[in-house]
């Protein structure tokens, strides 16, 4: 085929075979492309009709399918103005609220996952099984004193405590069973499974109990807590893949454990880092049934705010569009920034799993 | 998941508080981690576990739990809420036997190749029993729902979700990754584009979909006449509810796919392909013998992270159908959700752990059998 | 010294005694009210707009905090029954204080109420008055809306065909049937006959009511609806029932074709946008069909008391027995109308944990909301979502001019209103303990799978009617009882 001499080709194979290994034929290529731009249109397209409707009066939306600004139907700033002027602080509250929330979890998950996935890949654990019964059943034990017989819990706590170290002293050295990394990554990564809805309640009454309800560190936290096992997971696999005599000649030039982490390990896996700060950023920016329990107005964060457009006159489909198009746009451009690490970091994050 | 070589612990002689962290390295860099997951995950199951046990009741001053055993979970399983949450059965005919027979004589096959495989253990055996009772429970339900004509509760809604989605979710993400792994230009803008679903907050996709679903005066409903649907409404029939649920969760998880998978395409070996296709192999064949193994694992490991979130789907069935029609589309964590606003905090919570343990079963099963068999291939 | 702070003080009072009651100026400074609704603009946004002015006038700042509408109840009740008390006092749907009661959260207001002058409590309704604001015989709520359905129609096409307003749900079926594919909002494509919201978890359970009311309740509000009063027994599972469920269902066939995926909001859409002949829905199509940003149906809509039956239930048979003036002795015409007041009408409750001044300023503020100056404005337009409860909103045709109905229509609609609002035999929504889980989740659901050809009506009955045994056995029978015959008014 190809580098043949002057042989006219035929149309078949004009139209179906390569013109050289590294391109495809034409009609390769236009099924291709067709495909990909079909999908193209199909991830477009929702967010288009979301733009448009934006823009339009409820007279508007209710009256039937217009697809085209100025063609179909006349534009309206009516809902921006209503959120924006009208009920203003009540639009840039949350969205304030979602940054820094979002923000302030993905950094701190990643943060303190980055550095718990590090130590599990070089350093060796033992966890005794012992320990961990006797530590779950004064756990369970304190928390019945506390809820069925008004235990104070600072006493209850305090006496849990002494038991544990009691007891761990004497089981110790009974019980030689223990977990080692692996376990303890399982664990940390198999809390992803848990279903947030059994999680809630009992979450918004330890804030009860510290009064941090409605606060922006709640939130925070039970973010960062809910996303450590993503980090860990994805983070571990980077942490392992970076070759282990650089750490060690490292070592022998007199750097600890931690310089040699923050100096030498994290500016390696940059790519792994930044895919993970992408992926927490996204699940916190959008997080709506936590945010739901833990907020009242002070911490109300944007997914709550568009699905309260929902009210008893049906959904608000203008006010609702506006707030997806302002939820979406910074979070499409933060990723078109970082979209070469993130497919990267992903991949080596996945190959380990 | 071996531990690369781990490094050797400093034996600093010195009582300096440097020193002394740096011996205790290990434990002080997990230590925020594990603190915060007891905190966030193991306090709360331990607190939902008794309100799954108890009845919640407004009281003057408060509220009073009061424990009831396991009548939270009786009520859902065998007593008055089964049509709810496992369905209404239909009596089995020989079709439903046939098949239910098989799959007992399989899982029972498969048990029995453990037990004499020589590599047995007591906790390999415990998890492949509770694997294979879950897997035949689960194949028995769907015939007696399904197959056999019955109307499906929300626990088969939810596995409906989950695998006939992932399943999906995964070939069109694989078919765009192989397609954009080809020589085209602007595979950046693809990859970016294809992103973008999965960034939109998935009540914000929820609302989307019912307006574009919205025959009405969504964009779709001149097609509605022009396919000669008519009177036909998605939203009346539990099927095509269920379908149009799968399609926005579709629309947003298939870019999750798409992202990784593209990655491991780009990742293989060129050389390997560049011989095979001097060798004259044809598509398929560098498929099946180059691309797929080595993006065998990274696969898996994809289709065990959605298999994790797709068993909490809420979103969806909330807003395009609040459940309907009927109990059509609700699944395990709306039902879940639905019991909880109207105070049945027990009920709630007895959903909750039901979800909990068959979402574990079903991903550490997959993890066993599915990852590590993959890995194989590395 | 003293004259001056005595004139100052004077002055103030004269500025203020447009609305203060026992307030004014500068009486709570430093006090702020927390106060919870769900976002807007309905309900909200005059709250919203209020609070400015009640704190020019009495220092108090009023916080007006909202959540999504769907977890209002919730959010409520988890920070009262926590004891966060983060609330200070919310404005929901009356139908959840029996909860609310039942915990001691909400604040015993008879007080106040009697020695509120500007409040002008015999003004509002005698429904709203007596049952609504009221549990036990003491007053916990101060209404800010009259909630009830009625049916809606358009006038110009009923014109066109002949046909008169539905008296009876099978005038109304019959109607329906008649419009059904006619093109009425000139588009050419077939429009509806009958548009009734019929979605899961959304507004169902109310409809149901409403449509089976005229059939089950006639001796007046305190003869009860969902349950007999003299035993808790429930009133679902008998040919009443039965009749409403056929007509509920039927309906259906003149609608649009997914009817049973459409919610209150939807249904209210398609008919300003003039695709339905009927509809049935709170109040609130009134002022949105003449809004020219969302009615293409302006002054051609009419509205009308719920339909009734000629029939009515005997409870002790089961059965369905002709109307007389015995047993139906509010009938209009032969006709037994129950208008449902569905939801209530939004009110404000207080919180009965709040520290003492925050609970009067809280109260003080709701009382100016509701008073007969704001009110009467606000109902009329349509984006506060109040919907009239007192009797000075219907006798100035006035405001509802002004907001651009014409006075045929705002008659019409007022009319409407009144024959409801006034109407002896209105049905007061369910309020026992637990009162979500009877509807929203027995009710809801049989109904639901009703529709959806899950199960038969003969089912679907039997489920409400064991659901709610089963329910009333969990929960206490006589308590449940005690429960429902105080909040009917009925004394022993």
């Amino acid at each position: 085929m190809a580098g043949t001499a002057a042989v006219p080709r035929s149309l078949y194979a004009r139209l179906f075979q390569r013109p050289d290994p590294a391109s495809l034929a034409p009609v390769a290529k236009v099924a291709v492309y067709t495909v990909l731009v079909f999908w193209a249109l199909v991830c477009i397209g929702p967010l288009y009709w979301v733009l448009i409707t934006s823009f339009k009066q409820p007279i508007t939306v209710d009256g039937g399918p217009y697809y085209f600004p100025f063609i179909d139907f006349q534009p309206t700033l009516d809902a921006w103005t209503y959120l924006f002027v009208e009920v203003g602080r009540d639009t840039v509250r949350p969205y304030v609220n979602s940054v820094i929330i979002a923000l302030a979890a993905t950094f701190a998950a990643v943060f303190i996952g980055a550095l718990a996935a590090y130590a599990l890949v070089r350093i060796r654990f033992q966890v005794k099984i012992a320990a961990i019964v006797i530590f779950l059943t004064l756990l369970v034990a304190t928390i019945v004193a506390v809820a069925a017989f008004r235990v104070p819990w600072t006493i209850a706590a305090a006496a849990a405590i002494a038991l544990f170290v009691l007891f761990l002293s004497t089981a110790s050295r009974r019980f030689k069973g223990a977990l080692g990394n692996a376990d303890i990554e399982f664990w940390i990564i198999s809390n992803r499974i848990m279903p947030p809805i059994v999680a809630v309640l009992p979450i918004y009454l330890m804030f009860q109990q510290f009064h941090l309800l409605d606060t922006h560190i709640a939130l925070i936290a039970t973010y960062t807590a809910v996303n450590l096992p993503i980090v860990v997971w994805l983070m571990r696999d980077f942490f392992a893949g970076i070759p282990i005599e650089i750490e060690e000649s490292a070592q022998v030039d007199g750097c600890g454990k931690f310089r040699t982490f923050f100096v030498i390990v994290m500016p390696l896996a940059r790519s792994g880092l930044a895919a993970t700060f992408m992926l927490v950023l996204i699940l916190c920016w959008n997080e709506y049934l936590l945010a739901l329990f833990l907020s009242n107005a002070n911490a109300q964060t944007m997914p709550i705010l568009v699905s309260a457009q929902n009210g008893t006159r049906g959904p608000q489909w203008w006010y609702m569009s506006a707030l997806i198009v302002i939820m979406v746009a910074p979070v499409i451009v933060i990723a078109v920034a970082l979209q070469k690490h993130i497919a990267r970091g992903i991949l080596l994050g996945a190959v380990k799993g | 998941m071996a531990i690369a070589t781990t490094l050797p612990v400093a034996a600093r002689a010195g009582n300096g508080f440097g020193d002394w962290a740096e011996r205790h390295s290990g434990r002080i860099m997990v230590l925020p981690a594990v603190l915060i997951v007891l905190a966030f995950a193991v306090f709360p199951l331990i607190i939902s576990a008794y309100l799954s046990v108890s009845r919640f009741a407004l009281a003057p001053g408060g509220y009073k739990l009061s424990f009831i055993g396991a009548f939270n979970f009786r009520r859902l399983l065998v007593g008055q809420q089964q049509y709810h949450f496992l369905g209404t059965f239909s009596a089995f005919g020989p079709l439903e036997w046939g098949v239910a027979v098989l799959a007992a004589a399989a899982l029972l096959y498969w048990l029995y190749s453990y037990l004499i495989s020589g590599k047995l253990r007591p906790m390999g055996l415990v998890g492949r029993l509770i694997s294979a009772g879950l897997g035949f429970g689960v194949v028995l339900l769907t015939l007696a729902t399904i197959v056999a004509g019955g109307f499906p509760g929300s626990l088969m809604t939810t596995l409906v979700y989950v695998f006939v989605g992932v399943s999906i979710q995964f070939s069109i993400g694989l078919a765009l990754a192989l397609l954009c792994a080809q020589p085209i230009r602007a595979r950046n803008w693809f990859r970016v584009i294809f992103f973008i679903p999965l960034m939109v907050t998935p009540v914000g996709i929820a609302y989307t979909f019912r307006m574009l679903a919205d025959m009405e005066k969504g964009p779709l409903a001149p097609l509605r006449f022009a396919l000669h649907l008519g009177e036909f409404a998605w939203a009346t029939d539990p099927w095509s509810a269920r379908l149009v649920v799968l399609l926005g969760d579709t629309w947003q998880w298939t870019p999750f796919m798409f992202i990784v998978l593209l990655a491991a395409v780009e990742a293989r070996p060129h050389e390997q392909i560049e011989a095979a296709k001097i060798d004259g192999a044809g598509p398929f064949q560098i498929f099946r013998h180059v691309t797929w193994p080595a993006i065998a694992p990274v696969a898996a490991t994809v289709v065990l992270i959605r298999l994790i979130e797709a068993f909490k789907i809420v979103d969806l069935p909330n807003v395009l159908t609040n459940g309907g029609p009927g109990l059509a589309t609700e699944s395990m964590t709306l039902h879940a959700f639905i019991a909880w606003r109207t105070q049945d905090l027990g009920g709630s919570a007895a959903l909750g752990y039901i979800l909990l343990f068959v979402s574990t079963v079903t991903c550490v099963s997959f993890f066993n059998f599915g990852v590590a068999r993959a890995r194989r291939y590395q | 010294m003293k004259m001056r702070n005595l004139m100052g003080g004077l002055a103030a009072l004269l500025l203020t005694s447009a609305w203060g009651t026992v307030a004014h100026a500068g009486m709570y400074d430093g006090v702020t009210v927390n106060i919870m609704t769900f976002t807007g603009p309905q309900i909200a946004e005059p709250l919203q707009r209020h609070a400015p002015e009640f704190e020019k006038a009495t220092g108090a700042k009023v916080n007006v905090i909202t959540v999504p509408f769907s977890d209002l109840y919730t959010k409520l009740l988890t920070d009262w029954s926590s004891g966060t008390n983060s609330v200070d006092a919310g404005v929901f749907a009356p139908q959840w204080m029996g909860d609310y009661i039942a915990g001691g959260f909400l604040q015993d207001i008879s007080g106040w109420v009697a020695k509120d002058k500007d409040l002008a409590w015999d003004d509002i309704g005698g429904f709203f008055r007596d049952f609504s604001a009221k549990y036990n015989g003491k007053t916990y709520l101060i209404p800010l809306d009259g909630d009830f359905h009625m049916i809606y129609y358009r006038t110009d096409v009923l014109k066109d065909a002949g046909l008169a307003a539905p008296l009876t749900w099978d005038d109304y079926v019959a109607v329906a049937k008649a419009l059904n594919g006619k093109d009425m909002n000139g588009d050419g494509t077939p429009d509806y006959g009958s548009c009734i919201s019929k979605k899961r978890n959304a507004q169902a359970f109310w409809f149901i009511t409403s449509v089976a009311g005229g059939y089950i309740q006639s001796m007046g509000t305190g003869q009860g609806f969902f349950f007999d009063p003299r035993d808790m027994k429930p009133l679902v599972n008998n040919e009443a029932f039965a009749k409403a469920l056929a007509v509920y269902n039927e309906t259906t066939k003149y609608g649009p074709p997914n009817e049973i995926n459409l919610d209150v909001g939807d249904t209210r859409g398609l008919f300003v946008s003039g695709r339905c002949a009927l509809a049935m829905d709170w109040g609130d199509i009134g002022p949105l069909a003449v809004d020219p940003a969302s009615s293409k149906v302006v002054d051609k809509v009419g509205a009308a008391v719920l339909p009734g039956s000629k029939e009515v239930l005997n409870r002790d048979t089961g059965k369905l027995e002709a109307c007389t003036a015995a047993t139906c002795p509010y009938a209009i015409d032969g006709v037994n109308h129950a208008p449902f007041a569905s939801f209530g009408g939004w009110s404000g409750g207080i919180n009965a944990n709040s520290p003492d001044k925050v609970k009067e300023a809280a109260y003080a503020f709701l009382s100016y909301v509701s008073a007969p100056a704001q009110s009467n404005v606000d109902v009329t337009i349509g984006k506060t979502g109040f919907n009239p409860y007192r009797t000075s909103q219907f006798k100035d045709l006035g405001p509802w001019l002004k907001s651009g109905m014409s006075e045929a229509a705002a008659k019409n609609y007022l009319g409407a209103i009144q024959d409801s609002l006034n109407s002896p035999n209105m049905i007061l929504d369910l309020r026992i303990t637990q009162n979500q889980k009877y509807q929203q989740v027995v009710e809801d659901e049989a109904v639901s799978r009703f529709l959806a050809g899950e199960i038969d009506a003969a089912a679907a009955m039997k489920a409400i009617e064991d659901g709610w045994n089963e329910l009333n056995d969990q929960i206490g029978k006589d308590d449940q009882l005690a429960v429902y015959r105080a909040s009917l008014g009925v004394q022993k």
